[in-house]
């Protein structure tokens, strides 16, 4: 990586034609996913994304360069390609700083831990999976570890780095009876190293997954309709990351697109729904000690009681939307520049119980597993997949349901929300918007939605 | 460069290995309120060498291109390969007796100059939104990319394929009333800058969104279902990973016994057409340095074989079929083969059914390994025959091994997807919808 008197210069230069602002992004991810399948090692596959991303502002105006050649003299000649897109009275670039120290206590780097321990951790579970029934007819377990090394700096004196070391579990198992195939995963995540095996049952998880692949065998097809959902903590937060979180980025919100642009302060949900987006939970899958902006990540009120509190913005969309920005900028890597997106989004916890939420639904679906969703923020209408579900029936769970898709409005939603749990968890996934692909956390407690569009195959007559 | 890398490599213990180089260059624009929003150029070199050692084969991929990273990966790749238990075949391709020629023009999209092209978004902008439905443009994008890639080995291969493209979209923004709003947008690929036409572009987006306004759900039942080619083509896309000789292997295709069955309505033809006339991409050789070939995967609705990489081949005891791409097996360019139906004649016998135009969320409503799906859907209520009115906000599903057993008509309006898979429109005898 370039040293700080290099760095200077360039940015000095960057600011040569008219730019206000300049950014140098430097990055060195490594990567390494072992797959085992059917309790064989069958692929280690090493990766390495290396390269540097440059970012010039005038006003609210942007250009973006990035290369893997990330010697002084390319980054000169990236800087003066893209310093002729501005003309204008010059700014002067501040000194840079003194990189803040950084949140690094992994126990277990990737590279300190021997393939054979990771292969034989990985292959236990695998067998667990397979070995729990003879219908299993594939169990794969994958481990994905990163270790992203970062150092930004820019033209308001920013110079930070940050290692951001994530690992990752999934485990998956496709069962099969009478020529028909079904499956069911786990992936959970930290920001952590290999001791993630220390804080977290993965033996536990993996029968999970076999017995749920064995379950959604004999699941009936989800008969379309409306009804009442109950969506269950940790990955059930899908629903607010689709339906608002997503909304209540700057990059929908500065333009207008948005269901939510005007509302701070007015009512957007029920009294008992409060939301936060947190970038610095310890740990968690979502979390980084600095963004990509080089800004201190913080917990970010965003729904308070039903009240709409605040939005996720980063440096860029700040200057639009005259507001500070969140601590929200990410980017997937170099390749890409930094809009707001969100970390650990969640549901704060209520005061009812799991238990009684279900006792007291007289008929609906009880959403146990969520899959992906999707939303639009300009019409709001967004969508989730059930992965495993159960009908509610007088008050008890009784027949397991597949394929049913939940869609829905983030305008009315959250009014529709009548009960929250207080067993918050948080589930862990990948999120793909204009800055790429970033780990983040989704979150919530188990919470009733009164009534929504169920989609699904059955009924069919 | 490269032929260094494999001597070190070999000099290291390494049987045989091979370097996949892809250079790739882009300029993404992008306007908004007819001012230059994003401005995106760059140049990134990523290198993928496999390599086999003690008869494993293992893959590092990287971007730091300097010699002391080169040498540590390829020590990474022996330890990652000791490491393996399964034994596989593990082959580097001395390469297919003889190669399809390619013959294209490659268009050199940096002789237009940017203010060209930032011209362009900016006509499309304008043209949108003079219509009165539309109240904003979200963003209208132009990406201009050219690759070149080169696949070196220890065995004497030397290939390189170049492409160089473009692609243009507006997102519109519809609008009637407080509550009624909608998007729309329609990619177009260009080999050359003048295959755009901003005015074109502009005409097809209005009509994708005004179509769309006033849209509602519909009552929840079995309808008779068109897909539109788009979206036939999405579908196809989603579910080609079951015909995957690596799924086959691994068990994660309910297919792996259906060889020469008769799997779907004798009316489906699905082609590998690696070289069709009117694909984006025309592909001479795979990413194994496979020739690819064109070849039925299902034929009058009998499944005639996987497609297979160099290993399942060799698992298999039969011939690759040139569909190794990216770190697994892709279809190449995959064709469902049109019927002779117009569109109007292919809805003409539906009574009461639904045209879908639109899937949303389809990395999370399908399962490929049941066929099971079920998909946020709008498009048009067909009515005696005739589109009668939009619909939003409904849910689709059904089973596609199912669905390709119960195809009323095909139509005869192929057209390829960016992603490669070509569909006409298909009418489906019924499938479940969720909606009020």
């Amino acid at each position: 990586m370039l040293n700080k008197k290099e760095l200077q210069a360039l940015l000095e230069k960057a600011l040569s034609t008219g730019a206000d602002f300049a950014e140098i992004f430097q990055e060195d991810n490594q990567s390494s996913v072992l797959r085992v399948m059917n309790g064989e090692v069958t692929s280690i596959d090493r990766g390495n994304v290396f390269g540097a991303g440059v970012r010039l502002i005038q006003g609210i105006d942007e250009v973006y360069g990035f290369t893997n050649d990330v010697s002084f003299e390319s980054l000169q000649q990236v800087v003066t390609n893209l310093s002729a897109s501005f003309s204008g009275p010059l700014f002067k670039a501040k000194k840079l700083g003194t990189a803040k120290p950084y949140v690094d206590a992994i126990k277990r780097p990737m590279d300190s831990v021997p393939m054979a321990e990771k292969a034989a951790k990985l292959q236990e579970l695998s067998n667990i999976m397979k070995s729990h029934d003879p219908r299993i007819v594939q169990a794969m377990a994958q481990l994905i570890e990163n270790r992203q090394t970062i150092l930004v700096a820019n033209t308001e004196g920013i110079y930070q780095d940050d290692v951001r070391t994530y690992t990752r579990v999934i485990m998956m198992a496709a069962s099969m009876e009478n020529g028909q195939m079904q499956q069911a995963y786990e992936g959970p995540g930290r920001y952590m190293g290999f001791e993630i095996f220390d804080e977290l049952d993965f033996k536990s998880l993996a029968k999970e997954v076999a017995i749920s692949s064995i379950t959604l065998l004999t699941a009936e097809d989800m008969v379309p309709q409306v009804m009442p959902v109950v969506l269950h903590n940790a990955f059930g937060g899908v629903i607010f990351h689709e339906a608002c979180g997503h909304p209540l980025e700057a990059t929908a919100v500065a333009k207008g697109l948005s269901p939510f642009v005007g509302k701070l302060g007015e009512k957007v949900g029920s009294d008992i729904v409060t939301a936060y987006d947190d970038g610095d939970v310890e740990g968690a899958w979502g979390r980084l000690s600095f963004d990509d902006e080089g800004m201190k990540t913080q917990k970010n009120l965003l729904i308070e009681n039903g009240v709409l509190k605040g939005y996720l913005i980063d440096y860029r969309n700040a200057r639009k939307m005259k507001m500070d920005p969140t601590g929200s900028g990410r980017r997937q890597s170099y390749k890409f520049s930094p809009t707001s997106r969100m970390n650990s989004t969640y549901i704060a916890p209520g005061k009812d119980k799991f238990e009684d939420i279900i006792k007291d639904t007289k008929y609906g679906l009880f959403a146990k597993k969520l899959g992906g969703g999707t939303v639009v923020p300009a019409t709001g209408e967004f969508n989730f997949a059930v992965m495993e579900g159960y009908m509610i029936e007088d008050g008890k769970l009784t027949r397991p349901v597949r394929g049913a898709m939940l869609i829905g409005h983030g305008k009315d939603v959250l009014f529709k929300i009548d009960k929250v749990a207080d067993n918050l968890e948080f589930g862990q996934g990948m999120c793909g918007s204009l800055s790429g692909s970033i780990p983040v956390d989704v979150g919530q407690p188990t919470i009733r939605v009164s009534s929504m569009t169920v989609g699904g195959a059955g009924g069919k007559k | 460069m490269y032929t260094n890398w494999i001597k070190l490599g070999l000099s290291k213990g390494i049987t045989d290995l091979e370097i996949y180089a892809v250079k790739n260059r882009s300029l993404k624009l992008s306007v908004y309120q007819n001012k230059l929003d994003q401005h995106v150029q760059s140049n990134v070199e990523s290198v993928t060498i496999r390599g086999i050692y003690q008869n494993k084969l293992s893959t590092v991929r990287f971007e730091n291109l300097s010699d002391t990273n080169v040498s540590q990966m390829l020590d990474q790749l022996i330890e990652n390969a000791k490491a393996l238990t399964v034994v596989e075949p593990a082959i580097i391709y001395e390469g297919s007796p003889s190669y399809p020629e390619v013959h294209e023009d490659l268009f050199d999209f940096q002789s237009v100059p940017v203010i060209e092209k930032i011209n362009l978004l900016k006509t499309v902008e304008q043209n949108i939104l003079s219509c009165p439905d539309v109240s904003q443009v979200q963003t209208t994008m132009y990406q201009e990319v050219e690759t070149k890639t080169a696949l070196v080995n220890s065995k004497g291969l030397n290939l390189s394929r170049h492409q160089s493209y473009a692609y243009a979209y507006a997102i519109g923004v519809f609008k009637r009333g407080e509550s009624d709003i909608q998007t729309a947008y329609d990619i177009k690929l260009a080999k050359k800058f003048s295959d755009f036409n901003p005015v074109e572009m502009a005409k097809t987006t209005i009509d994708l969104g005004v179509a769309k306004l006033g849209g509602k759900t519909i009552k929840t039942g079995s309808y008779p279902v068109v897909f539109n080619n788009e979206m036939f083509s999405d579908m196809l896309n989603v579910f080609s990973s079951i015909f995957s000789g690596e799924a086959a292997f691994r068990n994660m295709t309910p297919l792996k016994t259906k060889v020469g069955e008769k799997i779907f309505d004798a009316k489906i033809n699905l082609i590998n057409d690696p070289l069709h006339q009117d694909a984006f991409f025309k592909l001479p050789f795979d990413d194994e340095g496979v020739a690819c070939q064109r070849r039925h995967v299902i034929k009058d609705g009998v499944f005639t074989g996987f497609n297979h990489n160099l290993k399942t081949a060799k698992i298999f005891n039969t011939a690759p079929t040139g569909n190794s791409f990216g770190s697994g097996i892709q279809i190449a360019n995959f064709v469902l083969e049109p019927g002779t139906k117009g569109f109007d004649e292919l809805i003409k016998d539906i009574e009461d059914g639904v045209l879908i135009t639109d899937l949303v969320g389809l990395h999370a409503g399908v399962k490929t390994i049941s066929g099971e799906f079920s998909l946020q859907a709008a498009g048009q209520k067909i009515e005696h025959g005739k589109i009668a009115y939009p619909v939003k906000m409904i849910v689709v599903s059904g089973n596609f091994f199912e669905m390709m057993n119960h195809i009323v008509g095909i139509g005869s309006d192929l057209k390829f997807n960016l992603s490669g898979v070509a569909s006409p429109a298909v009418h489906i005898e019924s499938l479940m919808i969720g909606g009020e």
